[in-house]
């Protein structure tokens, strides 16, 4: 088992701009930022819990200042008071959204008000990935980003990357399972045990001290 | 059971007080002052299609709620036409202020641009513990409030305010083991949930076992 993360920056590869704005976006196979290769699956013999999922924060203030103002270190697209990009992150398994709001309809995700990637002591975090997402052997899964504010994305490509100049990004964290451990997280899941490092390897535990205990006595 | 937010902020068209769906550069919304609106359904910012309620098979727990710290935000949750939070004569109150439980967290109390006035990164001060429990068939609020003008420096200016909750999801199995676990008087959360299938899990091996032995070693 191992800790993975992925990191998205909108404006690495095919920059990001306006147009995307309104829309959902696959952090890896949107066409935009730094992408991989083919989607995101897992064989066989993996399977993936995603532990945390983040996006580039938003602040609120008040409508009247004017485009570019800086607040925190982010820039107001608009003159509505909204200062970053306004960004969701939702997650997709196979063709099925994670979050969905009361009426049961999907939703645009976690906001990166709620998840900011990066943290910092201006963009604290109040949501918290629990329980995990479980992505099981064969499954597809993707993270989609939609922002609802027109960002500065073009001006200074360069430092785009900072907060500063609304550079768009994402975060995800996942535990990659695979080989016997896969196996064991799918006995986990059977089993109603919460799937982590720790418990996998009390699994492991108990089946070499299973297999260690010494044979049952023979009957007469 | 799945973990669940809901953003609302008071944006919306400039044309609409309130959309189904998030818009670009939407405009904030005035909110009149010193009255409830349900952040699901109150008519201003986005909204959703329906009253927030749970299905015959669905329970909810309310792990954590937020709102905007300017102007005297504050959120209250009501379950059917029960207010949870009260005053200690049992008299209404407005609910958890946005200065106990910021959103976004770190933001200010007061909505400057000014790097010399923006000086306050608000923690919270408020645990939503004890969870709010919604039972299946509960009609849920979150309702939000405030007490000044949501107008800025200018008149022209409206203060943009959001609000937020987390909760998780049980439904199907999930939602009947957290009735269950209602019943036991043990504390709903993902923990206790997966701690009840395992004993049931466990029951029945144990009960497969005896079977066996009765039947002398044959299945």
């Amino acid at each position: 088992m191992r800790s993975q993360i992925y990191a998205w920056n909108s404006q690495a590869g095919t920059a990001w701009t306006n147009a995307q704005t309104g829309t959902a976006t696959s952090i890896f196979i949107g066409g935009f930022g730094n992408n991989i290769t083919k989607p995101a699956e897992t064989t066989a013999t993996q399977f993936v819990v995603i532990e945390d999922v983040a996006v580039s924060p938003t602040a609120f203030l008040f409508s009247g200042p004017v485009v570019n103002t800086i607040y925190r270190g982010v820039a107001n697209g608009a003159e509505n008071g909204v200062y970053g990009n306004r960004g969701y992150i939702q997650i997709r398994i196979n063709t099925t959204d994670y979050f969905l709001d009361p009426d049961n309809v999907g939703n645009d995700g976690i906001p990166g008000a709620a998840s900011p990637y990066p943290r910092s002591t201006d963009f604290q975090p109040c949501f918290n990935l629990y329980p995990d997402v479980y992505v099981l052997p064969g499954q597809v899964f993707d993270a989609l980003v939609t922002t609802y504010q027109n960002g500065a994305f073009l001006a200074n490509p360069a430092v785009a990357a900072s907060l500063a100049n609304n550079g768009l990004g994402a975060f995800m964290k996942y535990t990659l399972y695979d080989g016997p451990d896969a196996l064991i997280a799918n006995k986990l899941l059977e089993m109603g045990i919460s799937i982590n490092p720790g418990n996998v390897d009390w699994y492991k535990r108990t089946l070499i001290q299973s297999q260690s205990a010494p044979a049952p006595m023979p009957t007469a | 059971m799945r973990s669940q937010v809901y953003e609302w902020s008071n944006l919306a068209t400039a044309t609409q007080a309130s959309t189904l769906r998030r818009t670009v550069d939407a405009v904030p919304q005035l909110v009149p002052i010193n009255r409830e609106y349900d952040i699901f359904i109150g008519g201003i910012g986005n909204n959703i299609t329906k009253p927030a309620e749970t299905t015959a098979t669905q329970f909810i727990v309310i792990e954590d709620i937020a709102c905007s710290a300017y102007y005297g935000g504050a959120v209250q949750v009501r379950i059917n036409t029960t207010d949870y939070f009260q005053n200690p004569d049992v008299t209404d109150q407005s609910g958890v202020p946005g200065l106990a439980s910021p959103y976004p967290r770190g933001s200010s109390d007061q909505p400057v641009v000014d790097a010399t006035t923006d000086y306050t990164q608000l923690l919270k001060s408020f645990d939503l513990y004890p969870d709010v429990y919604v039972l299946p068939g509960q009609v849920f609020q979150i309702l939000y409030s405030c007490t000044t003008a949501l107008v800025g420096a200018a008149a022209t200016n409206t203060i943009v305010v959001s609000a937020f909750v987390k909760y998780t999801l049980y439904d199907g199995p999930d939602a009947l083991i957290a009735n269950k676990l209602l019943e036991l008087g043990v504390t709903i959360n993902p923990n206790n949930v997966d701690w009840y299938k395992r004993t049931l899990i466990e029951q029945q091996q144990r009960s497969r076992v005896a079977a066996v032995a009765t039947n002398g070693g044959s299945a």
